[in-house]
């Protein structure tokens, strides 16, 4: 306000009317101005990160060679011609199916056994969340512990329990160290399916059970005929959620395998994360990320497309 | 006629031993890992290799956390995680829970806005991180906190966004219009009403931006190194035991593990709209 003495009588009055301009403008603008700074957000550290990596696709792009000429398909041909970048791939969906398939499973079992209250039945629930919480480096390297020999218990209790001494290599050998991954994942994500589905089966309206009794349907026939069709649209949605996150495993293949032997469990996020940040072929690693991003909105389309008519219905 | 409907929902009696056993079993296999890696943290080195396998330690020592904080810089990794998830969550729960509201109740940018965000939660972090890498080194912010709690409030704004957006669509806008009838303006009635009603809202989804941080990897990976490190890339240190830092290894994930659980036990009541961004209500 001291920077108007002088004009003391008219000052206040400009100031006020100003005022009055900006909170009518932001009264106005109300919704925009509330949603903005996300939205800003998202386009600058997302979607512009993107379209910059849209060019990184046809240019030279290396730590080890300098400039950035433009190199056409290059970068695209480099990936598609690699023999690690397609078993990753291969590798990356066939453990993602496996995985979600085995956690599906499991945490139906769990809900529908866990539908019913008993004593104890917090405790579970409580027990049964932890792995959520958990950071998947931590997963992966307490399952680690917990399996390689000689320092992991695992083998020493196969042993016991089958009656003859066991020494797998349980992160080396294979096949073991699928079945090593598998399991570190779907200690962590059944829970998950579990969560959802348990909510899912909760929300079935009773009265089609009484219907069911009325019309003296078997147990089986009760839960093909009411369960799984009043259950389809959660099962979709947790699958959708679970899949679209499986595809993205990096973490517990870093710290189980670090993608060996060899090459064996390259992930695609794995091997994006080597040719990238590992070797600097930056230009390649992001063709690379481009051709799994396009085929993984493949998969976004159909299933959220269908999860969309489901909601609908 | 109920009870008939309990019966058939939950099983007949005779069900009730494979029920017993898929539950117990389940929880042992969640617990025999976590149990293992908490006692291997106190067990002094001559145990580790012990056949058969300790499974509590006759003189347990705490000296594998000291060493794990101190020698392994777990002790800053510990104090970056909690600036940088703390500042994240605060900057990803306003602005989210401010998108939401003009989400929920002017219908802002209408069914595409809403799944443009919740699209941005299905992209994998390896597309968005190779040119994140590129653009932070050339903007100084590559190994910053800043930049990488830039980078955590924007991956976790599709959680924050859509559960508040279920959250607050849920809530009555009765009490708004009230407001705004009383002569209170849009901004008022957005903070001395619609806030308050939303704050158990609020605080899931700033526990689970939270979590979702404390517990990244990727990115930190990519985009830190000696300064900005945060507690899950420490265990880069452990990669492959050379060492034997079994004990070490153990403590940091105990120390790292502690936070989540307690909070994620917290909002135990609210984990179904979590995990399903608000989708479906628990």
């Amino acid at each position: 306000m001291t920077q108007y003495i002088g004009s003391g009588r008219v000052a206040p009055a400009l100031d006020r009317r100003r005022q009055a301009t900006l909170s009518a403008f932001a009264e106005r603008h109300f919704r925009w101005l509330i949603a903005l700074p996300a939205v800003g957000l998202i386009l600058a550290l997302s979607v512009y990160p993107l379209l910059f990596s849209l060019w990184v696709n046809f240019v030279n792009y290396d730590f080890d060679i300098p400039g950035h000429d433009f190199v056409g398909l290059q970068n695209f041909a480099d990936v598609v011609s690699d023999p690690n970048a397609r078993s990753a791939l291969l590798v990356t969906a066939l453990l993602s199916v496996v995985n979600v398939a085995i956690e599906f499973v499991l945490g139906l079992a769990l809900a529908l056994a866990l539908i019913k209250t008993f004593r104890g039945r917090t405790l579970v629930m409580s027990i049964l969340i932890v792995p959520l919480f958990i950071s998947p480096v931590i997963v992966g390297q307490s399952w680690a512990l917990f399996l390689e020999r000689p320092f992991g218990p695992a083998d020493y209790l196969l042993g016991e329990i089958l009656g003859h001494p066991v020494t797998v290599s349980w992160l080396t050998e294979s096949p073991w160290y699928y079945l090593s991954i598998i399991i570190a994942d779907i200690w962590q994500w059944t829970p998950f399916m579990f969560v959802v589905l348990l909510a899912g089966l909760a929300a079935i309206p009773p009265h089609l059970y009484e219907v069911a009794e009325l019309d003296a349907l078997s147990a089986r026939m009760t839960f093909l005929y009411i369960t799984v069709p009043q259950l389809a649209p959660v099962i979709l949605l947790a699958i959708t959620f679970r899949l679209l996150d499986a595809v993205r495993l990096f973490d517990v293949i870093f710290m189980m395998t670090g993608g060996g032997p060899g090459a064996a469990t390259y992930t695609v996020s794995y091997y994006l994360y080597q040719v990238g940040f590992q070797q600097f072929h930056l230009g390649v690693a992001t063709a690379g990320s481009w051709i799994f991003l396009i085929l993984l909105s493949i998969v976004i389309w159909v299933l959220v497309r269908r999860l969309l008519r489901a909601e609908k219905s | 006629m109920a009870e008939a409907a309990t019966r058939l929902l939950r099983g007949r009696p005779s069900a009730a031993v494979p029920r017993i056993l898929c539950i117990g079993l389940f929880v042992i296999f969640v617990l025999v890992p976590l149990y293992w890696m908490v006692i291997t943290s106190i067990k002094p080195t001559s145990d580790y290799l012990a056949i058969p396998p300790v499974w509590f330690p006759a003189e347990p020592t705490i000296v594998h956390y000291t060493a794990a904080l101190f020698s392994y810089r777990g002790l800053d990794g510990l104090i970056n995680s909690l600036v940088i998830a703390s500042a994240s969550t605060v900057l990803s729960t306003v602005l989210g829970t401010l998108m939401a509201y003009s989400m929920a109740r002017f219908n802002t940018g209408g069914e595409h806005l809403a799944f443009w965000v919740l699209s941005q939660r299905f992209l994998p972090p390896v597309a968005t991180a190779l040119p994140l890498f590129l653009m932070f080194r050339s903007w100084h912010l590559y190994d910053t906190h800043v930049g990488l709690i830039i980078v955590y409030t924007v991956m976790t704004l599709p959680l924050s966004v859509w559960m508040m957006y279920a959250y607050f669509r849920q809530l009555p806008r009765s009490l708004e219009d009230a407001a705004l009838v009383d002569g209170l303006s849009r901004w008022q009635a957005l903070w001395m009403v619609a806030v308050p009603l939303a704050v158990p809202g609020i605080v899931a989804a700033a526990v689970f931006v939270f979590v979702a941080v404390w517990t990244e990897f990727f990115f930190a990976l990519v985009l830190t190194s000696r300064h900005a490190f945060t507690l899950p890339t420490v265990f880069r240190a452990f990669l492959g035991f050379q060492g034997a830092q079994y004990g070490e290894a153990c403590a940091l994930a105990t120390t790292s593990l502690v936070p989540s659980i307690v909070l994620g036990i917290l909002v135990q009541r609210h984990l179904v709209r979590g995990l399903t961004l608000g989708a479906l209500r628990g």
